[in-house]
């Protein structure tokens, strides 16, 4: 065993063991042991990502800034829902939402004598290359992710969540974090279903979580760098998140992938140009978004949800703006 | 990366799974995979694939098999109990979490976890007698020495269910203390231990009522029993405390305590009784506990989140003694 995991493990224990285990102890919360013991790795890999995000990539990005004309004051609220997501806050929460309903659901699906597949039954070469194994299940956990994506651009009550996304005119490496709470769930609980569904192993989904994560942190980047059709870059990414113009209405409904473009450029939503673009949204209610802080954006968010559930003719009724 | 010169290690011994007498089967319940261990050099020569979520096993009532059961696939693995060679899949056997066999081999019984229900199969072609719905997370059990009955701790509802496995009837059902876990009939047939994970303590019931009639203070987190094969003493892992309590069940006291960090899980002892070994769930290792000087002598790396743990052995169990049937030695959470 490697000296890293060793210290990794190490600490991970002493963390549980010193902080967590007395507690869960003392509140009778003994049921949640093991997934208690796997939330201390989940934030100490947050730990690791936030460093990485702004010890090394905001570096890069500083060093070469593509835009320079935005407000960097707007960034800050980013940095916030960096921190509770890549600490566990966030996640938690969805967690202890999601958890009851994807287990009734595999509850009913294995009552009805359905037990999940794992791709190695069917490829049992993939028992023995491991890397390929983590590559083939990362590729269809992205497949899932594209989709789930288009779900969020075409659904106008899921676009009324995920717009916050989009809202920000100053996209960053913080900025892949900024997602309504509410969003979060839905995704979480779309792949999770999804991963359970074509057998990712818990190690694997976490290693998918953290690369995939990380990439999707660095395509946020303020920068002109890309990595062609094999990795989604900055390049590609910012696309998706340009302005709408008169000449480009439809410009984010483009480059929707998290990690791999080739599901752009399978499905025909690729683009690839160097232009020069803006990022944020051509809507003013959306585009409100900026300068609010967290607890606000959550609230005013949510209201816009809830009006974009109604029948088209009631929105108005409600609408703020 | 330990994952890959695992592999490589397993491809350069060849395919073949039988290992030499000895070696030590541990289940990696998130890796889903089992390591061979040599008992000899302590070292893990191999990993093989495993369903998903292999949890716990258990030996056949002839010796021969111990089974590996993978929660999420519905199925159990048998190796040989002498070489480690797989011999059969069963399969269809719904979130085989917690299994044991009735101590006269006629009923085999399982507690779902995840799905929270039991299983009452006869042990002759693993034909359903019964599915019964528990909420609370059914998580260990174990049987009387007639057979007759079958003890079911409920961890997450503070329970012990009993049925009468002729009929699958419940008998009673008694609340007895937070998170029960480690089942354990001793062979007086008069008392039944539970270890509660949620306190301190092991609790004494009296079986043919639930009601709770005595009450030892062993470690936090007390959680898994093992016997120690004299028939008077027990072990018990508390996986809060990272100990291994010895209990003299005779004087109802403790005998010893052994420090084993890590979340100490499930265990098995040696054939010629001088190691346990005992999985380190949080470590990724499993412990070797020397008995004479009892302390852990070494620490072996595995897999994530290491449970069942099995000692290849030409005589795995000796059938029809219901010391060992009844210890549900290889069946923790």
């Amino acid at each position: 065993m490697s000296g890293l995991l060793e210290v990794w493990i190490g600490v991970q224990n002493w963390i549980f063991e010193t902080l967590v285990s007395p507690a869960l102890f003392h509140f009778g919360l003994m049921s949640w042991f093991e997934p208690a013991f796997n939330a201390v790795e989940f934030f100490m890999l947050g730990v690791v990502q936030i460093a990485v995000i702004a010890l090394g990539m905001r570096l890069l990005e500083r060093r070469w800034t593509l835009d320079r004309a935005g407000d960097a004051g707007l960034i800050g609220v980013d940095r916030v829902y960096t921190a509770l997501n890549k600490l566990g806050v966030i996640p938690l929460i969805v967690f202890i939402v999601a958890y009851p309903v994807t287990t009734e659901i595999e509850r009913q699906v294995r009552v009805w004598g359905v037990t999940p597949p794992r791709l190695e039954h069917m490829l049992p070469w993939l028992y023995d290359h491991a890397l390929a194994s983590f590559l083939l299940y990362f590729a269809l956990y992205d497949f899932a992710a594209y989709w789930v994506h288009r779900a969020q651009h075409r659904l106008s009550w899921w676009w009324a969540l995920h717009s916050l996304h989009h809202s920000q005119r100053q996209v960053t490496v913080w900025t892949d974090d900024r997602n309504h709470i509410v969003d979060d769930l839905l995704v979480t609980l779309v792949l999770v279903i999804f991963a359970q569904f074509v057998g990712v192993q818990p190690d694997d989904y976490v290693l998918i979580l953290m690369v995939g994560r990380l990439i999707e942190s660095w395509s946020h980047a303020n920068v002109d760098q890309g990595f062609g059709w094999l990795i989604v870059g900055p390049r590609f990414h910012r696309l998706h998140h340009a302005l709408a113009s008169a000449d480009e209405r439809h410009i984010h409904d483009h480059n929707f992938a998290p990690v791999f473009p080739i599901w752009d450029i399978l499905f025909g939503t690729a683009i690839y140009d160097r232009k020069a673009r803006s990022t944020g949204v051509a809507d003013k209610s959306i585009d409100a978004d900026n300068g609010r802080g967290w607890v606000v954006q959550q609230v005013t968010v949510f209201g816009r949800f809830l009006r974009a559930l109604l029948p088209r003719g009631e929105r108005s009724r409600f609408s703020r703006s | 990366m330990n994952r890959f010169v695992i592999v490589a290690l397993a491809l350069c011994m060849g395919a073949s799974t039988a290992v030499r007498a000895e070696s030590v089967v541990i289940l990696n319940s998130e890796d889903a995979s089992y390591s061979i261990v040599d008992r000899a050099t302590r070292q893990e020569v191999t990993r093989l694939p495993l369903g998903r979520e292999p949890h716990h096993l258990v030996v056949t009532p002839d010796g021969k098999e111990v089974l590996l059961a993978s929660t999420v696939t519905n199925d159990l693995v048998a190796l040989d109990t002498t070489n480690g060679t797989q011999r059969r899949v069963v399969r269809d056997v719904v979130d085989p979490y917690q299994l044991g066999y009735s101590p006269d081999g006629k009923w085999f019984v399982t507690a779902a976890y995840r799905l929270d229900h039991i299983d009452i199969y006869r042990a002759d072609g693993f034909k359903l007698a019964s599915r019964i719905f528990m909420d609370g997370l059914p998580s260990h059990l174990t049987f009387d020495v007639e057979s007759r009955t079958v003890f079911v701790t409920l961890q997450q509802s503070n329970r012990v269910v009993a049925f009468d496995l002729p009929t699958q009837a419940i008998k009673w059902v008694a609340e007895i203390g937070k998170a029960p876990a480690g089942a354990l009939m001793l062979p007086d047939d008069k008392r039944l231990l539970i270890a509660l994970t949620g306190e301190d303590a092991v609790v004494t019931l009296d079986p043919a009522t639930g009601a709770v009639v005595g009450r030892l203070q062993t470690g936090k987190g007390a959680h898994q029993f093992f016997p120690k094969g004299d028939g008077r003493h027990w072990f018990l892992s508390n996986r809060i405390e990272g100990t291994v309590s010895l209990i003299d069940t005779q004087d109802m006291k403790i005998a010893a305590t052994i420090r084993v960090p890590g979340g100490p899980d499930c265990m098995d002892i040696t054939a010629d009784g001088k190691e346990l070994w005992i999985t380190q769930r949080f470590l990724r290792r499993v412990a070797v506990v020397d008995l004479a000087q009892m302390k852990v002598v070494a620490s072996v790396p595995v897999g994530k989140s290491p449970h069942g743990v099995f000692i290849l052995k030409a005589d795995a169990v000796a059938p029809g003694l219901p010391i060992r049937a009844a210890s549900t030695e290889t069946a923790t959470k």
